[in-house]
């Protein structure tokens, strides 16, 4: 072999070993965390996790009567038009009340990724553009969309009549059934002749059947309080790691060395933990994140929308059908509507996320390693500008963090009676 | 003629004004309670009291502001309270607003809540007079 043979073949080697280094080589992280980081972990632990506060809108929400009846509503198909459609179809609770499709497909095919609902009572705000500010209020408006279950308020106060076991557990419940003759198909937010049947009732009739239709809510809210997360791996870790009164990141078996890299990039260089933050991994907030829209959709508004929709809806806090004092509903009082919120959904629990692909408001990305690159990568939006910065992470790194995902998967932590159908 | 020390000696005397010292003490410790962030700019001082202490991550509370200058309260001021994080170029979560005068000077601000770890800037334009004056308040969560 010649000389400039010889040098081109060392060459090749040593940039074939720095390649190989940067995508397959992890580098060796401290062996303890410092102050800061353990504060971050014992944040996140589900032991930081408070009681679940009351619900001042709904009087209802933490009665084991209303949780029960909730119960029924929510497993039941008859409150669909075509009888195939019931809370359960797309909140499934055997892949934590996700459906693991792109859209959700209902009496129609949606333009929202299904949310799972785990932990979710803890929000103050629901939807993934947070238009409703209330579990009850959220649970009406599926009720009657047409791509979800398409069926109307009235036919819904028929089935709660006419049903002797929902009939006698909403008056143990809520009181009173409407005693007059409640027409069929009429809606204020149906077609055109839904809509005209609702205005031909009286104004009296109208607030009875609204009285109604937000006590199902305030009873699918009862219900859906049961939810919440069990410990995970992650847990365990945190912890072992408080028990021990040491720093040491290595405890024995509860995450791995890559885990605990993921863990380290997550709080530190990842800056996932900025809003995945404390111990349902969720601010609960709305941040644009370059998100791409769904293929045949303009870029959505999103929470920009979604504040002055809440406001404006009449089963909102501040509205007739809340059991809120006007100084209880301080969120919707105090929410923000700048022009920043312009394309920023809601941040989603990472509880369970290893379960719960595909990812995003739209289902937009598949799987865990593409949620990586996204957030390495922080793409341009396509409105108004992405918050996060592009991380330079190695492949490596993205591998533990996407390993660290993992460990946050557990059953959950609710009666298992809960999570079947009542029948 | 003088009286020996000892028939000046009343116990009773004592253990009021050992009394009187405590309250005194306890009263002064209550008056000079730390505030949880302070401010101030142009002879203005803006004192925070949260009502949610230590301040946390992702619950909605209230604050007591109290706007004081070298002569005492500052009473009927028109204060606009924002915060945002400057390192992440956005504002808060909700949008706090004063609601009350509790006492000359102490003004109720409702509606405060972070959603985030890391530095957050408090601003709080004040108008007395006429005449605006910002106070800015930096603090890690």
């Amino acid at each position: 072999m010649n000389r400039p043979a010889r040098v081109a073949l060392v060459l090749a080697v040593v940039a074939a070993s720095a390649a190989a280094t940067w995508h397959f080589v992890s580098f060796p992280s401290a062996s303890t965390w410092n102050e800061e980081e353990l504060r971050l972990i014992a944040s996140l632990s589900l032991d930081a996790l408070p009681d679940l506060p009351p619900d001042p809108s709904n009087a209802r929400g933490d009665d084991p009567a209303a949780a029960q009846l909730g119960h029924s509503l929510y497993f039941d198909t008859r409150l669909s038009a075509n009888g195939a459609v019931a809370c359960a179809t797309c909140h499934r609770p055997e892949l934590m009340f996700t459906d693991g499709l792109t859209l959700a497909i209902g009496a129609g095919v949606g333009n929202r990724h299904t949310p799972s609902l785990v932990g979710l009572s803890h929000s103050p705000w629901f939807y993934w553009d947070g238009r409703k500010d209330s579990q009850w209020a959220q649970a009406l408006a599926p009720l009657e969309a047409k791509h979800e279950h398409a069926i109307t308020r009235s036919d819904l106060a028929r089935l709660i009549s006419s049903d002797a076991d929902y009939r006698s557990a909403y008056i143990d419940t809520f009181g009173p059934l409407p005693t007059f003759d409640i027409p069929a198909a009429a809606s204020p937010t149906g077609d055109a002749a839904e809509r005209a049947r609702w205005s031909a009732l009286t104004a009296q009739q109208r607030s009875d059947i609204d009285t109604l239709f937000s006590n199902l809510g305030k009873a699918l809210a009862a219900y859906q309080r049961k939810l919440m997360p069990g410990a995970a791996r992650f847990d365990n870790y945190a912890a072992a790691l408080a028990a021990s009164g040491s720093a040491e990141r290595d405890q024995g078996d509860a995450l791995s060395a890559e885990e605990r890299r993921g863990l380290q990039l997550f709080i530190d260089k990842g800056m996932c933990v900025t809003c995945h933050n404390g111990p349902l991994f969720t601010n609960h907030e709305f941040h644009n994140t370059g998100v791409l829209a769904n293929p045949g959709e303009l870029p959505p508004m999103a929470r920009y929308d979604g504040v002055r929709s809440a406001r404006e809806d009449p089963f909102n806090c501040l509205g007739e059908f809340s059991d809120a004092d006007p100084d209880q509903c301080i969120e919707l009082r105090f929410a923000r509507d700048t022009n920043d919120l312009v394309g920023a959904h809601k941040t989603p629990t990472l509880r369970n996320v290893a379960l719960t692909a595909p990812y995003m408001h739209g289902g937009q990305i598949s799987d865990l390693a593409a949620v990586m690159r996204h957030y390495n990568e922080a793409p341009t939006s396509m409105l108004s500008h992405n918050e996060a910065k592009p991380l330079n992470l190695r492949p490596p790194e993205l591998r533990a963090l996407e390993a660290f995902m993992h460990t946050l998967t557990a059953p959950l932590a609710t009666d298992p009676r809960w999570l079947r159908s009542p029948e | 003629m003088n009286q020996p020390i000892s028939s000046h000696f009343n116990p009773f005397r004592v253990l009021l004004a050992y009394a009187c010292c405590i309250a005194f003490s306890l009263v002064a410790s209550a008056q000079a309670a730390e505030a949880d962030l302070s401010g101030s700019a142009r002879g203005l001082t803006l004192d925070v009291y949260s009502r949610l202490s230590p301040l946390e991550i992702n619950r909605i509370h209230s604050w007591e502001v109290v706007v004081s200058d070298a002569e005492g309260p500052v009473t009927d001021a028109e204060i606009i309270i924002t915060g945002g994080m400057p390192e992440h170029n956005h504002g808060m979560p909700t949008q706090p607003q004063i609601t009350a005068e509790l006492a000359p000077g102490r003004y109720l601000l409702e509606g405060v809540r972070f959603h985030m770890p890391g530095l957050w800037r408090m601003e709080a334009r004040i108008t007395r007079d006429g005449r605006p004056i910002t106070l800015t308040i930096d603090f890690e969560l």
